[in-house]
Order: C-alpha cells, then structure tokens, then sequence
C-alpha cells in the first residue's frame, strides 16, 4: 500500500444543519498540512497519511455524526466526475445510494453516544403465495 | 484488526469500522496501488494481465471475466482479512459491486475462511439503523 498520498472523501449526512462551504472552512482553520477541495457533498482532502487521518477524524466531532469518510483511490485532481468528462467513476451509484441511509446511521451513533439500547427488529418475511393468491382474489 | 467490508466500497461500512479502531479493507486502497503504481487508467475497469491471472485462484476460467476481474481485487483482502461485515441485498443497482454472482462468490471465500462475520441488511428507518450500528459496534467490540 502507497503510504505517501491518501486522499479522502468527506460526505455531510442530508439531514445536517453542515455545509460544504463550512465544513471546507472548518478544515482549512483546522492548520494542518492538506490540500482540500470543496464539492457539492462535502468534501475532498488530500495529503501525507497522518495529516489526512487528523483531518478526517477532527472533521467527525465537527457536529454531531453528521460527517462520514472513506478513502478515495483516486487523486483529488482526478479529471473525470460527475457529467464534466466522461461520466462519473464507478463507486459514485454507491455513494449515492448510501448518502440516503446517512441519516439513519447518524441516528444510530447518536443513541450510541447517549448510551441507548437498540432493539432488535425482525427481519421482513417474503410475501407468501398464499398471502399472494388472497390479494389477487379479494373482491372489491 | 483488518475487517473486510461488503459492499467493498461502502462509505457507512468504512466509516464505522474505522470509527470503532479497525482496519476497514476496501476496494480503494487496493485501487490506489494501481493508479499509483502501476498508471492504470481507469481501474477496476481497465486491468492487468496479473488481475486476470490472479483473478483465476479464486474463480474457475469458465466464469465471466466480470467475476474474476472483482475478485482479483477483492480475494487478496479477504485472505488478508480478520474478521467481515457483509451488508446483503444491496440495491442492485449500485455502482462495481453490482453483479450478484460476484457477491456470492465474496460470501462463498468468507464462509470457507471461517473469520468471524457479521451479516446485515442497509436501514430503512431510523430504529433500523441503531439496531444497524449497535450489532456493528458489538461485533467489533468482541473481536480479539
């Protein structure tokens, strides 16, 4: 594994009173040696392993849990995002996805930190047939 | 501990796993190394003829290449890996990990590693998700 460069994604949750605009701000107050680039999502930093592990971790505290990170294998510069050229890169449906489920998650870190319990929810069961047949048949 | 993330791109799975003091494995690090080292375009799309070679230790030659490509990338993690995560059913329209034999395969090489896994499904609501981040904590809270 390269250890010189890292680059990383920081993603504001949607139900977030955070924007990028402030959370890029926030960064750069923060004096630590990385470079950063402000996207519609949050955020992009990129620099020297340690200095970018600081960013990410000291950017989670910023408010509440509503700032999320992943590694990016990419360079921060990387010509190719959203439509400009050529589409986006692969893991961006992912991000999409999960960018919904965000706020479920800050939720759950939330009771976490208030030393709630979760309660275990069980799984849905798949619509049996004859479940299905009475459906089809029911006269209205 | 090194845990091994499914989807191997997960934001969520990456995050948390790294909030609770583990190594997450994921597809981005190994990407990395390809962009960086090698000058690979545009990985996982464009790769090598060592993915393809190494992509035959864990898939037969009769598998579509689509299969062996994602698991040169993901078999070295998951020999490297501890422990996994597996979140099923994601949508299926998700991103490079959206091809269901390769999912399976990813559960298969799990399940014959015999790693501690802990096996999910994405929340809905927000009940869900403290279930979905409370059994994650305590798995990885009880991985020695």
């Amino acid at each position: 594994m390269s250890e010189e460069r890292e680059t990383r994604l920081l993603m504001i949750s949607p139900s977030s009173r955070l924007t990028p605009e402030m959370l890029a701000r926030n960064i750069h107050s923060m004096g630590v040696e990385v470079g950063l680039k402000e996207t519609c999502y949050g955020c992009l930093i990129e620099g020297r392993r340690e200095s970018v592990l600081k960013v990410a971790e000291m950017a989670r505290k910023l408010q509440g849990n509503s700032v999320f990170s992943k590694r990016r294998a990419y360079r921060m510069g990387d010509p190719v995002r959203c439509r400009a050229q050529h589409g986006t890169r692969p893991g961006y449906s992912q991000l999409e996805a999960e960018w919904a489920a965000l706020p479920f998650i800050e939720a759950g870190l939330d009771a976490l930190d208030k030393g709630e319990k979760y309660k275990e929810i069980p799984a849905k069961e798949k619509l049996s047939v004859e479940k299905l047949i009475e459906i089809c048949e029911v006269k209205l | 501990m090194k845990v091994f993330i499914d989807p191997p791109n997960s934001l969520i799975l990456f995050d948390l796993v790294e909030r609770f003091g583990h190594e997450p494995l994921s597809t981005m690090a190994a990407l990395q190394e390809r962009i960086d080292n090698i000058e690979v375009d545009m990985p996982p799309m464009n790769v090598t003829l060592d993915d393809v070679v190494s992509g035959l230790k864990y898939a037969g030659i009769e598998v579509p290449s689509g299969v062996r490509g994602r698991l040169a990338v993901w078999g070295p993690m998951i020999e490297e890996a501890d422990a996994a995560i597996i979140v099923d059913d994601p949508p299926f329209s998700f991103g490079c990990v959206g091809c269901e034999r390769s999912e399976l395969m990813v559960k298969y090489l799990i399940k014959r590693r015999n790693i501690p896994a802990l096996r999910l499904t994405y929340p809905n609501s927000e009940e869900e998700g403290k279930a979905f981040v409370g059994k994650i904590k305590e798995f990885l809270e009880g991985l020695q």
